[in-house]
């Protein structure tokens, strides 16, 4: 297992499917040979959402979660930008505001090639505007010897990457100390991302036999024993 | 229908009876059953006639609802036949809706219209048309058709819950309908004045006080310490009349003791051991109770007393409030008939139904308060002049100590008072949007309105306006919460709610009772609306069972067959390990009172004055603590420190109650984090607290640093915020504020179905608003109520004084004290950490690499086989089973089994 102190973090190089991929503390794959960055779950518009059904959530998580990925993108300049699934959160987050946020956003990294696999949420909230030049496909979404998914599956030829799940772990110490953690979960055929998207909940996963997690937290990725 | 109401005027001898009339028949009828007014009864006849509020004060069965509704019948007896309309096309005249009757349960409700009715029958069968009142009945459980029939015409009197009141009130038509009322009851006001149930019947008492201003109001209840205030806090003034119940009920308390001397308490055990002893009691009893102070110690007890006496199938029932309510009213309806030989049951039977036949009550566990155990006691013998006996069944040695103590405290007649909530701002936020739907409201004059009630009596401007800048847009400013509103005001400044579908969500969000989303559980069946329905458990309980896993519910073992829409369906199951749901329900804490007894029974023991049979009982074991450690009395603080494989533990004991002692070990902790950055584990008891820590501290030399008073109660203040922050307290309270205020939407499961893009957890919420709006007045409320009501701020500033004039007497122990044993296998923990995230979990994965690289040596099971333990471990874990009791011993293992495994790879005990 390789680490390496980046400035944005500590990362973990993991080989997968013959090829090194990198799991990053703000929770997104990099795959350096073909300069793809992976990211799931964003869930864009959802503080919006509850707010216009009546719910007061405070604006600001749309910022919060576009400064994160901007950072992302500086720091390793990928040529190809892949959501998998839940870009938007529903119809009613599509707000002008988000709306006028994603193009400002989109304006700043107009060399970026944008890929959305449809996830669930998508697939209700509606493709975003043509003007993000985003190519909206459906899953299986195939990159090399991966196939980029929203849900979690296997697939006969490739190596799954998906999201869904927002998966998390629960981490337990001496001392009686425990952690709740967001982590990545790789199975022989498939590798689930934690949500990248603030203001998402997370569902629990449990260690089992071929089965690897990578917990995240406190700026690093964390290698699980087995 | 004007035409078929002169058609139908009854014949002249039918006409009402004059109030005086009303007095002598109902004088007569009461002599016929029997009685002779109490002066008590008389009395509230008397006030209520003057047009007086007040509150009665009278134990359970001793009449007091005839005290309040015969007064009800003479004072608004009516002056003219002409006020009079009809119920339905063919019942008799009655008057419009002039009663209100509040109870806290459903399950009372259809009681207490049973009990309103006879008086009218009885006396309506001799002179047609002298009572010329209807009664009727409107809860949660009403049906449509009913709710409908009632909407065209409300009966004289309605019996309902806050919750349906407030309802009512969120109608569009509330004022028309309810300015008819001219008096309000409120059964049971100790169940809820120290609730936010409690607030929501101030509230609702000040509307309907604007449409009636004479408006006649009467609480009742059971045994407070602050019955005038109690009093104040209903009327929302001063002038009330408190009226005592003078009916001394005989009361018998005694304890089942063990058969043999017990060292160790075992706070975990849910005391089966005891088994044997109930069973005979049981036996010799015609009806009896069993109160136990759980839904999961309830399960265990029906299922582990049938398998013992299979003979008593049938007549021996379960009643809790995850059950489905038709199981419930069968069993309450079997009470009451006498046809049970006994019944297994939590709090859900702690209110007034009338169960004649029960003639005992057994109490498991310790009642945790003087008010709740004179509340059960009252369950026996439950007629004027028959005695109560209530017999308490230790689960534990130290809860022998909590009977005499609690035995002592009734005896000198101390009770705990109970405090209402101070201005929840949640509650208002529910309200105001109610007021806003029920016909709209002016916000000066609903501000004067709700200042009219105690809650919110010193409720500022400021609060006031947040509140309204709140519901309207989200907060102060627009710019947190864009595109959002929920009531705001029309042209002529009068606030509505516009959205239909927010009216909806509203209405059936309503209510202060918090619960986590639970499940139907119904058994499964080909049929397409599946077999019968057993009740409701947690959510997040079967989420964590896999189809063919089984679990306790209902009195059975059921196998989980799948899950399908909000609904677990089940098969029955034999012979196979089931799991007992956890029902996540606060746990009661200590009260004072108990605790100041229990101590005073502790210094009489260290004195070496075993005066009762159950401190003769528990006699070896306080000998032990005093060997290994020494004894806590009102002049002693002890503390112990002991290493252990688990890190460095410290234990105190100020007995101050749970909550005292949960912002206690806070406070602990986070000032002995603030020189050294560190992760502590908190256990707490009702005797202690106990702080660990994962790494080296010297808890000794540290202690005196740890103990000192704050230097003003404004620093204490800061500091206990402060160890807030550090820990996982004030988001958890933020749970129940945010499901009032309307942030969390409850509903019927397949209401929440459909508004599942809605679903986020309070954490959620509570990190977004941390992080965006951390000025949000919810937020605020979340820590208040935790100073307040949890941790008890005033009681914690107190006891860290007195403290100081106590002798501390710090032990290092060799091995653990039967006083800490309870504590070091507390599986309920808070944690507080300052430690960086970082080194946490690098310390953790460590730790987690460590043990995989070694065979797995370190597990609970290692240690219960007994290999390559100390033998002092296993004579504590011998002594921990509480008596080598087959039954209890594999109902034990077979629910802490299936836990542990699920819970951790190790389930850490003590290495000595």
């Amino acid at each position: 297992m390789i680490t390496s102190h980046t400035a944005v973090g500590k990362s973990v190089a993991v080989s997968c499917a013959g090829e090194v991929l990198w799991l990053l503390p703000e929770r997104a794959i990099w795959w350096p040979a073909q300069r793809v960055l992976w990211i799931a779950d964003l869930h864009l518009g959802k503080a919006a959402t509850y707010r216009a059904l009546g719910q007061p959530v405070p604006a600001g998580t749309t910022r919060e979660n576009l400064e994160r990925l901007n950072q992302l993108l500086h720091h390793y300049q990928p040529t190809q930008l892949v959501f998998l699934g839940d870009f938007l959160h529903a119809a009613k987050g599509r707000t002008p505001s988000l709306l006028n946020a994603l193009a400002e956003w989109r304006e700043q990294h107009h060399a970026l090639q944008c890929v959305l696999v449809r996830g669930n949420h998508d697939s209700r909230a509606g493709d975003p505007p043509a003007s993000l030049r985003m190519e909206v496909v459906d899953e299986p979404y195939l990159m090399g010897p991966f196939a980029a998914c929203h849900h979690p599956q296997n697939h006969a030829t490739h190596f799954v990457l998906a999201g869904h799940l927002h998966p998390a772990l629960n981490l337990r110490g001496s001392g009686r100390d425990q952690l709740r953690l967001a982590c990545f979960c790789f199975e022989p055929r498939l590798a689930v991302l934690p949500a990248f998207g603030e203001f998402t909940g997370g569902w629990t996963v449990t260690s089992q036999p071929d089965r690897q997690l990578y917990a995240v937290g406190g700026q690093a990725v964390w290698r699980l024993p087995e | 229908m004007i035409k078929k109401t002169v058609e139908s005027l009854p014949p002249v001898s039918s006409l009402p009876a004059s109030a005086a009339g009303v007095k002598k028949s109902l004088l007569v009828w009461f002599s016929a059953r029997g009685w002779k007014p109490f002066a008590f009864q008389r009395s509230v006849w008397a006030a209520v006639k003057g047009g007086q509020s007040g509150l009665l004060h009278a134990t359970t069965g001793a009449g007091k609802t005839y005290a309040v509704w015969l007064a009800a019948l003479q004072a608004f007896a009516p002056e003219k036949p002409t006020k009079l309309r009809h119920a339905g096309p063919s019942a008799p005249l009655s008057l419009p809706l002039t009663v209100i009757w509040l109870t806290p349960m459903r399950a009372l409700a259809a009681d207490t219209v049973r009990a309103l009715q006879l008086p009218l029958d009885a006396l309506n069968a001799e002179q047609p048309g002298a009572l010329p009142w209807s009664v009727g009945l409107r809860t949660g459980d009403t049906s449509s058709s009913e709710r409908s029939a009632q909407a065209r015409r409300l009966p004289s009197a309605l019996v309902t819950t806050p919750e349906s009141l407030s309802v009512w009130l969120a109608r569009a038509d509330a004022q028309k309908t309810l300015s008819t009322v001219r008096m309000v009851v409120v059964d049971e006001w100790h169940e809820l004045i120290g609730n936010k149930r409690g607030v929501q019947v101030q509230l609702a008492l000040a509307r309907l006080r604007q449409w009636s201003p004479s408006l006649c109001i009467w609480g009742m209840s059971a045994t407070l310490g602050n019955l005038d205030e109690a009093m104040q806090t209903l009327l929302g003034h001063e002038n009330g009349l408190l009226v005592q119940g003078a009916v001394p009920k005989k009361l018998v308390i005694d304890t089942l003791l063990p058969t043999q001397s017990q060292r160790f308490p075992w706070a975990g055990h849910l005391g089966l051991a005891m088994l044997p002893q109930v069973l005979k009691e049981l036996d010799a009893s015609p009806t009896s109770l069993v109160f136990t102070n759980t839904r999961a110690q309830a399960e265990i007890w029906f299922k582990a007393i049938l398998e013992a006496r299979p003979d008593w199938a049938g007549v021996l029932a379960l009643h809790h409030g995850s059950l489905d309510r038709e199981v419930r009213e069968w069993v309450e309806a079997a009470l009451k008939s006498g046809r049970l030989k006994a019944a297994v049951c939590t709090s859900s039977l702690d209110l007034g139904v009338d169960f004649l036949p029960v003639e005992r009550v057994l109490q498991i566990g310790s009642p945790k308060g003087v008010a709740r155990l004179l509340q059960r006691a009252g369950r026996s013998g439950h007629a004027p002049g028959r005695p109560s006996r209530l017999t308490l069944v230790p689960t534990h040695s130290l809860e022998l100590i909590e009977a005499v103590a609690a035995r002592a405290a009734v005896e000198a007649g101390q009770v705990e008072a109970r405090i209402a909530p101070a201005q929840p701002l949640d509650v208002l936020i529910q309200h105001v949007v109610t007021v806003a739907l029920g016909g709209g409201f002016e916000p000066d004059a609903l501000y004067k309105e709700v200042r009219q009630t105690a809650a919110y009596r010193n409720l500022s401007p400021e609060s006031w306006k947040w509140c309204l800048d709140f519901v309207r847009q989200g907060g102060p400013t627009l710019a947190i919460y864009p595109d959002y509103q929920r009531a705001i005001p029309d042209e002529h400044g009068i606030w509505h709610v516009p959205d239909v579908r927010l009216a909806r969500r509203h209405r059936l969000n309503i209510g202060t009772i918090s619960s986590n989303a639970s499940m139907a559980v119904q058994f499964w069946s080909a049929a397409a609306s599946g077999g019968a329905k057993l009740g409701s458990v947690e959510e997040n309980f079967i989420a964590r069972l896999k189809p063919g896993e089984c679990f306790l519910f209902a009195g059975r073992v059921l196998e989980l067959v799948k899950v399908h829409q909000m609904t677990a369906f089940v098969k029955k199951a034999s012979g196979k390990r089931a799991s007992v749901p956890r029902w996540s329900g606060s746990r009661l804490p200590m009260s004072d009172t108990l605790a100041t007894a229990m101590l005073l029974q502790l210094e009489a023991a260290a004195q070496q004055r075993f005066a009762s049979p159950e401190m003769r009982s528990v006699q070896p074991l306080i000998e032990i603590q005093q060997r290994w450690s020494a004894l806590p009395t009102p002049q002693t603080l002890v503390a112990e420190v002991l290493q252990s494989r688990e890190g460095w533990h410290l234990f105190l004991y100020p007995f101050a109650g749970r909550n005292v002692h949960l912002g206690l070990a806070n406070l602990l902790a986070w000032r002995a984090a603030r020189e050294q950055p560190g992760t502590f584990s908190i256990a707490i008891n009702d005797y202690g607290l106990e702080l660990l820590s994962a790494g080296e501290i010297d808890w000794a030399k540290r202690l005196p640093d740890l103990l000192a008073p704050a230097v003003s109660d404004a620093a204490l203040l800061e500091e206990v915020l402060a160890s807030l922050n550090a820990s996982e307290l004030a988001r958890r309270r933020f749970r129940d504020i945010a499901r009032v205020s309307g942030l969390i939407f409850q509903g019927t499961p397949a209401e929440r179905k459909s508004s599942r893009q809605l679903q986020a957890s309070s954490q959620l919420f509570y990190d977004v608003f941390r992080k965006y709006d951390p000025s949000n007045q919810l937020l605020l409320q979340a820590d208040q109520e935790l100073l307040n009501d949890e941790l008890e701020i005033g009681r914690l500033s107190a006891s860290l004084a007195r403290m100081q004039l106590q002798q501390r007497v710090l032990k290092n122990l060799e091995r653990p004290s039967p006083f800490c044993f309870p504590l070091m296998v507390e599986r309920f923990r808070e944690q507080l950490s300052n430690e960086s995230l970082a080194d946490r979990i690098a310390r953790m994965v460590q730790q987690l690499e460590a043990a995989a690289g070694q065979p797995t040596q370190t597990s609970g099971a290692a240690l219960r086989k007994g290999t390559n333990t100390p033998e002092c471990v296993d004579e504590v874990q011998k002594t921990l089973a509480f008596a080598q009791d087959t039954l209890s011993a594999s109902t034990a293992k077979t629910s802490g089994r299936v836990r542990t495994s699920r819970r951790k790879p190790s389930r850490p005990l003590p290495l000595l």
